[in-house]
């Protein structure tokens, strides 16, 4: 038992995640001390670079060496060493984890990047303006913003339980590509805002205003791979985190929200939050063990699921109420909501369709924040076999009876026919 | 995956997601039979792989065919007859494109049993015993096991008995000899569990239900009409017949308005009128042994049976016999419906021979008693002024016959050897200079397939190829030669025939893995794809969901089916077309031509340079045959 012990803790101590942080310059390290420093706290092996350091790689003999990427270099011209939007595309689409965080003066790389992920950076020395929500230390160009908490997404394992305190923000707007079904808004801009190049006179109207603009978006890609992008780098810096919101319509905050939110972002983009796993499936008749080869219409079967949740490091029971399983041949044919038991177990019962084919027991579980949870089993459905039948039906009857009655009928007709002898006929004489 | 033969066996490997019920699906016959001598052979300690009796029993099959000829023969007019009869259905082509070695059809089988049932029902009209009705029963029994044509049979037999109660031939032999056939007969056929209810259900097997009670009321009427004098009986017989029609045509109305008689399905309408099929049900027209027969192919399949056919019905007409009428019958009708499909050739093979035979031995029989018959000669003397030369004539006549039957065996041999005797997976054609170039490009794609994709992937291809991918790729696919279900394939020919975008929505609610093309533009391989496609076109646009696919979309304005610049741009941009020509547009094939000239339909083809966006091509075979192409993930990061 000990030694299971310490062998799970050596296990849990070899899964540190590593994680690639690549500056524009080493002061970063400094000016964004409390977010890299969380992220140590939090058992990450991180590793800050230049991102133009030649040294650069992120896999190695086809083996990625980071699980987690930052890159809080918006300026970076190119990327030095085997790193260039290509291989970090790859490295989304390998299940790493990215986050992005651009500016006003973002270079064409940045923007490249994040247009792979459906993102869409404004164009270059634009920045996101707005009259009404700014901060009291803002120079007077209005582009230091104090996003209002409602814009956040209601999702407390993306943002962490909202507080509503204002969240600063000073930079470029975003805007999503509608097409794209994965892309969250994480941080809507308020609805007075819009993104301009704040030195110039509005001569067009802008790309993107109020609601329409992100400040914050993520992408959680159809292999759970999560990427975050912001349109400012302070967002994550201390002096935002630290600083004190006043904004004009007199109310005062000692902190920001950005402390907050940006410790729950982070630890949801690298997957630290809001990961389901499907631990093992299990359908069987109703009473049995085994799955059988293949069911019978209208048998009564039992389906398990075991999902599992990260919690703090570690796989817990997972508890809901909206889980559901589809038995699915082209169309679902039975949808049902399963109900869990304490250790993480869902299961449902019910009947096999009166319909033969080949179904997929389908569980499909996709909410704003999780991991998606996918899983099909296929199992054939056959129709009665010519034993299976009712043998003997109630309203065939006066068939049955029709028939046997027949059958003593021709019994005795032939009985008689053979048996009987006309009287033999009188003779002529008489 | 199921080797035993029972009717509940259900696939899960065709017909996805569907499944099948091999036994409702199918008829048994074959499959019982060839499983019945393994199972008796290895009983035997004769060791024999099923393999093998399922190679051989089309061959084995066509020597009882033989057989029985002979005896059908000596049954409506002599020993002589069948011999010849016998030897001509020996090596007609018609029926040996069904029975080489190796054919594993319906049809190898089916022929014999209806030729076997003919026999025991010409028997049982002779003796008008029961022991031959039964028989005929239970061989009509094996036909229904064995093939969909029993049809033929069930409608010929009542038309026999009809005419001869029109000709006044009606007799206690006929009404044993039918009622009995026709009440076990379809007892036991509705045993089959493809075939249900249908013997009394629907309209095809009425005509033999009409029969039947006809039989009974004629029964009736000769036995009142014995009883009674002639004035009662005229009155009698008036009454009943007219109150008995209205009531049955009543009953047959509302019976058909309750929708209790099926209506007359599409099969049995394109035998009467040959164009129903092709107006309204794609699915049958589209298979070209349901096409009508070119005149050319009746010389072709059977030689000099075609005019020895009316010398045989002559000599059945001047010798009028209840059996002559029946074989009169079945000759008349299946010239007329091997003329309206080409599969039925086969049908009309047996006839054309045993009339064939009739008249050869006849005609023969006739002649050679005069070569040298010198002591009638003498005898007859009044009547020798009436011949001139006999001898010589009758010795030319017997040549020339001679010649004719030499020239007949001839024929067979090369028309076996040319056309009936290559497989067709493995395509062979003559090079520039003469030598043999093979074409394996079907089994280097199945064994591709098989070694190189998960077992359960799911293969979508035309159900022309279903078969094969079951048997040689072992893979799950979608539509297979079993055409049971036309909407799914409707499905299947709505997504060759859609754009890339909407094709991609109907495979991924089919879960297709892979997608397999027969592409021939680089060989000149005329039966491919791009060939079939306006039937895939109209068989995907007959249904509800594929009403959007419209058959002229697919023409050029001048209603025209090409593939080159001309060609409409639906067709151009449609899932098969790119399937198809996917990088073909880079390759030479054939010199002094540009790029992506296609060898079938001699055109260089309109849309060359584009690439696919669902799917990636996984495998093309060495002479581009077959393409396989693998269906595309949704892309990772969204749209």
């Amino acid at each position: 038992m000990l030694r299971l012990l310490v062998l799970s803790l050596c296990v849990a101590a070899t899964v540190a995640t590593n994680t690639l942080v690549l500056v524009d310059t080493l002061a970063t390290r400094e000016t964004h001390s409390i977010f890299l420093k969380s992220l140590q706290e939090r058992g990450h092996e991180v590793s800050v670079k230049a991102a133009d350091d030649p040294s650069l790689q992120l896999s190695r003999y086809g083996e990625y060496l980071y699980q987690n990427l930052v890159i809080l270099a918006p300026g970076v011209e190119e990327f030095g060493g085997a790193l260039s939007v290509e291989t970090i595309v790859e490295f989304v689409d390998g299940g790493g984890n990215v986050l992005v965080a651009g500016s006003r003066d973002a270079a064409d790389l940045i923007r490249e990047l994040v247009t792979e992920v459906g993102v869409e950076m404004d164009e270059e020395g634009a920045a996101v303006i707005d009259h009404l929500h700014y901060d009291a230390n803002d120079d007077g160009q209005h582009t230091l913003i104090a996003a209002p908490s409602s814009g956040l997404i209601e999702s407390d394992v993306m943002v962490g339980p909202s507080e509503g305190t204002p969240i600063l923000y000073r930079g470029t707007g975003l805007i999503t590509d509608a097409e794209n079904p994965l892309v969250l808004p994480v941080l809507r801009a308020p609805s007075t805002s819009y993104c301009y190049n704040p030195t110039h006179a509005i001569t067009d109207y802008p790309h993107a205003t109020g609601q329409n603009m992100l400040l914050v978006a993520a992408l959680q890609a159809r292999n759970n791979a999560r990427v975050v992008v912001s349109g400012s780098l302070e967002f994550f810096s201390d002096a935002f985190i630290m600083a004190s919101v006043q904004t004009p319509q007199g109310s005062f905050h000692e902190r920001s929200g950005n402390g907050k939110v940006v410790e729950a972002l982070s630890r949801w983009v690298f997957k630290e939050e809001g990961v389901l796993r499907v631990v093992s499936i299990d359908h069987h008749l109703e009473g049995e063990k085994i799955p059988p080869a293949a069911y019978t219409i209208k048998q009564d079967v039992e389906y398990k699921i075991k999902v599992e949740r990260l919690v703090a490091g570690s796989w817990k029971p997972f508890n809901t109420t909206d889980l559901q399983m589809e038995f699915v041949r082209i169309d679902p044919f039975v949808r049902l909501t399963m109900t869990p038991n304490s250790e993480g177990v869902f299961s449902v019962t019910f009947m096999v369709p009166d319909v033969y084919g080949v179904y997929q027991f389908k569980v499909e579980y996709n909410r704003v924040g999780f991991t998606r949870l996918f899983n099909t089993t296929q199992v054939s459905v056959r129709p009665f076999t010519h034993l299976e039948y009712e043998r003997f039906i109630e309203c065939a009857y006066p068939y049955y009876a029709s028939a046997i009655s027949m059958m003593v009928g021709v019994f005795f007709f032939s009985l008689v026919f053979l048996h009987h002898k006309d009287p033999a006929p009188k003779s002529k004489a008489e | 995956m199921c080797v035993c033969v029972c009717v509940c066996v259900f696939d899960d490997r065709a017909w996805y997601p569907l499944g099948r019920i091999i036994g409702g699906t199918i008829y048994p016959g074959l499959m019982v039979t060839s499983a019945a001598i393994y199972h008796i052979l290895n009983w035997l300690h004769i060791s024999i792989d099923v393999r093998n009796v399922c190679v051989f029993l089309a061959p084995l099959f066509s020597s009882f065919t033989t057989i029985v000829t002979y005896h059908l023969a000596k049954e409506l007019k002599s020993p002589g007859a069948g011999l010849v009869a016998a030897v001509m259905i020996a090596i007609v082509p018609g029926y040996i494109s069904r029975s080489v070695a190796g054919s594993y059809d319906n049809e190898g089988i089916a022929i014999f049993c209806m030729l076997l049932t003919y026999y025991m029902w010409i028997k049982a009209v002779k003796t008008g015993t029961l022991f031959w009705s039964t028989m005929a029963a239970l061989a009509y029994f094996y036909m229904v096991s064995s093939w969909g044509g029993y049809v033929f049979l069930i409608n010929i037999i009542p038309l026999h008995v009809l005419t001869l109660m029109i000709t006044g031939r009606f007799s206690h032999r006929v009404y044993v000899a039918y009622s009995s056939l026709y009440v076990i007969g379809t007892i036991l056929s509705m045993q089959i569990s493809f075939v249900g209810f249908q013997p009394v259900s629907t309209s095809e097997h009425m005509g033999a239900f009409g029969v039947f009670g006809l039989c009974q009321i004629h029964a009736f009427v000769d036995y009142v009409r014995s009883h009674l004098n002639k004035n009662q009986f005229d009155t009698l017989f008036r009454a009943v017949i007219s109150t008995i029609a209205a009531a049955g045509v009543l009953t047959l109305a509302v019976l058909a308005a309750l929708g209790k008689i099926a209506p007359w399905t599409g099969r049995f309408y394109s035998l009467l009128d040959p164009s129903y099929a092709k107006n309204n049900i794609p699915i049958i027209a589209s298979v070209s042994e349901h096409q009508p027969t070119a005149w050319s192919s009746f010389y072709f399949d059977l030689q000099m049976l075609t005019f020895m056919f009316p010398v045989g019905l002559y000599f059945c007409f001047s010798n009028l016999t209840d059996e002559n009428i029946f074989i009169i019958l079945y000759g008349v009708l299946s010239i007329y419906f091997a003329g309206v499909m080409v599969r039925l050739m086969l049908v009309l093979a047996p006839v054309m021979c045993i009339l064939s035979g009739i008249a050869v031995s006849s005609l023969l029989s006739t002649y050679m008693k005069q070569i040298d018959d010198v002591k009638v000669e003498k005898k007859k003397q009044r009547f020798e002024g009436n011949y001139f030369m006999r001898s010589e004539i009758a010795t030319l006549f017997v040549c020339v016959m001679s010649v004719f039957l030499v020239m007949y065996t001839l024929h067979c041999t090369w028309v076996t050897s040319e056309a009936y005797s290559s497989p067709s997976i493995v395509l062979s054609a003559r090079g520039h200079d003469g030598s043999r170039i093979i074409f394996d490009d079907f089994r280097e794609a199945y064994y591709w397939l098989r070694h190189n994709t998960p077992e359960d992937a799911k293969v979508m291809s035309w159900w022309d190829y279903g078969y094969q991918i079951t048997a040689m790729a072992n893979r799950t696919i979608l539509v297979d030669n079993n055409t049971w279900n036309n909407t799914h394939i409707s499905r299947v020919g709505q997504a060759m025939a859609s754009s890339e975008d909407k094709a991609y929505q109907i495979m991924r609610e089919l879960d297709v893995d892979y997608v397999l093309v027969i592409f021939g533009g680089l060989t000149g391989y005329s039966s491919d794809d791009i060939n079939k496609f306006l039937w895939m076109v109209r068989i995907g646009g007959s249904t509800d969901k594929g009403t959007h696919i419209k058959e002229h979309d697919y023409y050029t304005p001048a209603g025209e089916f090409r593939v080159d610049k001309e060609g409409s741009p639906t067709l151009l941009n449609c899932l098969m077309y790119k399937m198809c020509y996917y990088r073909f547009g880079q390759v030479y094939t054939e010199g002094g031509k540009p790029p992506g000239y296609d060898r079938v339909r001699n055109v260089e083809i309109g849309n060359k340079d584009f690439e696919l966006d669902v799917l990636e091509e996984a495998y093309t075979t060495e002479h581009w045959i077959v393409r396989i192409y693998k269906v595309k993930d949704l892309p990772n990061r969204g749209a």
